[in-house]
């Protein structure tokens, strides 16, 4: 099989998973030689246009997830076009970090990007949606949708590559997924995650003691870490167990705690709900009855900011996806 | 808010002390409110969050979460504690979702306490009636 039409659209994201499929290197070049990238607007000059004129696209890649009424244009568009729909890194997966920014409200959030920030300079307040003249050339920003929102709320998912950026296992598989329907034509079972199910614990080598015990949490920032032993049983807060292992323990080798980015394994609907019932669990165990049970609460309660923590990367696909409106009157 | 409004009340009992209170509360005639849903689990220690905000999403107006007194009473040894210390942090996270944390609420039931679980299910729905209906968006 040869000359298969990729597309790659890019939404709201930071252009690290671009970079991270340049990092394909010399893996990209034999795509290539049976591909043709018929959109890519990030790495060359595509307009909208040139993702109309054609007819049908083989392998729709989406990086970023939905933040304006253009992102959900191009969205919508691809899936028309695209026979098979790859959402690549954690924000087209999850809404990734953006997806916090569900906390606030729209309106909100245009206030202070484009009026109240100290580095802004924007004395007619134009807004994103209205018109501006630039040499007299009429632009328009695109407007942003009401919430963030990842790419399976939107349209249709074949396949997810998941991670901030996509490496090591994440991106071999999303190559062996492309190579394999290159060559053989074959794709796996859809809503596949290429990237297995096994979590960051599994494969972590750092020393676990039989029972890891949280008597107090502690931030990273505050003291030595031990570079051997399991950040938990430190009571430092490590998404290790309710993340997918594609990375290879980057970040806990270098003695980092996990920050979830890739994502849960698929069977957890609610990570912060799953997280709060792992991490809460671990307090004083089997020691518990030598404390009140307000003593016991306020050991849980010293965590800080447990939903920008547990959710980092995955509030906009969580149970409660944003900021509810529930006031004491 | 409204005063008509009848509060959606999700009530996850422990099979050995809370639930068994709720009967007793039954066969001992006491009345209560009648806006729990009750769902008996094996132990309060088997409540994932994720059941409770699940619930809350779907239209309950509040959680209670019904289990044995600490320190002893746990069939399971610490299922209770396990319980008390998700609901803290539980409570903390709900906050910052912006839903009033004072939506779920977790009570020690023993099976002799039939009156002590009318009582807080009585408390309860009067409490969730002042906060009126909780709208999802």
């Amino acid at each position: 099989m040869t000359g298969i039409k990729i597309a790659i659209v890019c939404g709201a994201s930071c252009g690290g998973c671009d970079v991270s499929l340049v990092n394909l290197n010399e893996k990209l070049l034999e795509i290539a030689e049976h591909a043709e990238i018929v959109f890519w607007h990030t790495a060359t000059d595509f307009k909208l246009e040139d993702l109309e004129k054609v007819d049908s696209i083989d392998l729709g890649i989406y990086i970023g997830s939905i933040r304006t009424e253009e992102h959900l244009e191009l969205a919508k568009k691809l899936r028309e076009k695209a026979k098979y729909i790859v959402a690549f890194g954690s924000c087209a997966c999850f809404g990734g970090l953006y997806g916090l920014g569900n906390l606030s409200e729209k309106r909100e959030l245009i206030k202070t990007g484009y009026l109240e920030t100290p580095s802004t300079e924007n004395p007619e307040e134009k807004l994103p949606g209205d018109k501006i003249t630039v040499d007299s050339i009429d632009i328009t920003l695109p407007s942003l949708t009401e919430w963030n929102m990842p790419l399976n709320k939107v349209i249709n998912v074949d396949f997810y590559v998941q991670g901030c950026p996509p490496l090591s296992q994440s991106i071999e598989g999303f190559y062996r997924l492309v190579k394999d329907y290159i060559e053989k034509g074959i794709v796996p079972e859809r809503g596949v995650a290429v990237t297995g199910i096994k979590t960051l614990c599994d494969i972590c080598k750092r020393k676990k003691p039989e029972k890891i015990v949280i008597k107090k949490f502690r931030r990273i920032h505050e003291g030595p870490v031990d570079p051997e032993l399991c950040f938990l049983a430190q009571g430092i807060i490590c998404l290790g167990p309710i993340t997918v292992a594609a990375c290879d323990g980057l970040c806990i080798n270098a003695n980092m705690p996990c920050r979830g980015c890739l994502g849960p394994p698929p069977d957890i609907i609610d990570r912060a709900g799953k997280f709060i019932s792992t991490i809460a669990s671990l307090v004083e165990i089997e020691d518990e009855k030598s404390l009140s049970d307000e003593e016991l609460m306020n050991i849980v309660q010293k965590i800080v900011d447990p939903l920008g923590t547990f959710h980092r990367f995955t509030f906009a696909s969580g149970i409660f996806d944003k900021k509810q409106e529930d006031v004491e009157e | 808010m409204t005063d008509n409004h009848e509060p959606k009340i999700v009530a996850f009992l422990c099979r050995w002390c809370a639930y068994a209170g709720a009967d007793l509360a039954g066969v001992s005639r006491l009345e209560y409110p009648p806006n729990i849903t009750p769902i008996l689990v094996p132990c309060s220690g088997r409540i994932d969050p994720q059941f409770i905000l699940l619930a809350l999403k779907n239209g309950a107006d509040g959680v209670f979460i019904g289990g044995c007194h600490t320190p002893n009473d746990c069939h399971y040894i610490s299922g209770n504690y396990k319980a008390l210390k998700r609901y803290a942090l539980l409570k903390k996270y709900l906050e910052q979702l912006g839903i009033n944390p004072k939506r779920i609420r977790l009570e020690w039931v023993s099976a002799t306490e039939g009156a002590k679980f009318a009582r807080v299910i009585k408390e309860f729905t009067e409490e969730l009636k002042k906060l009126g209906p909780l709208h999802v968006r």
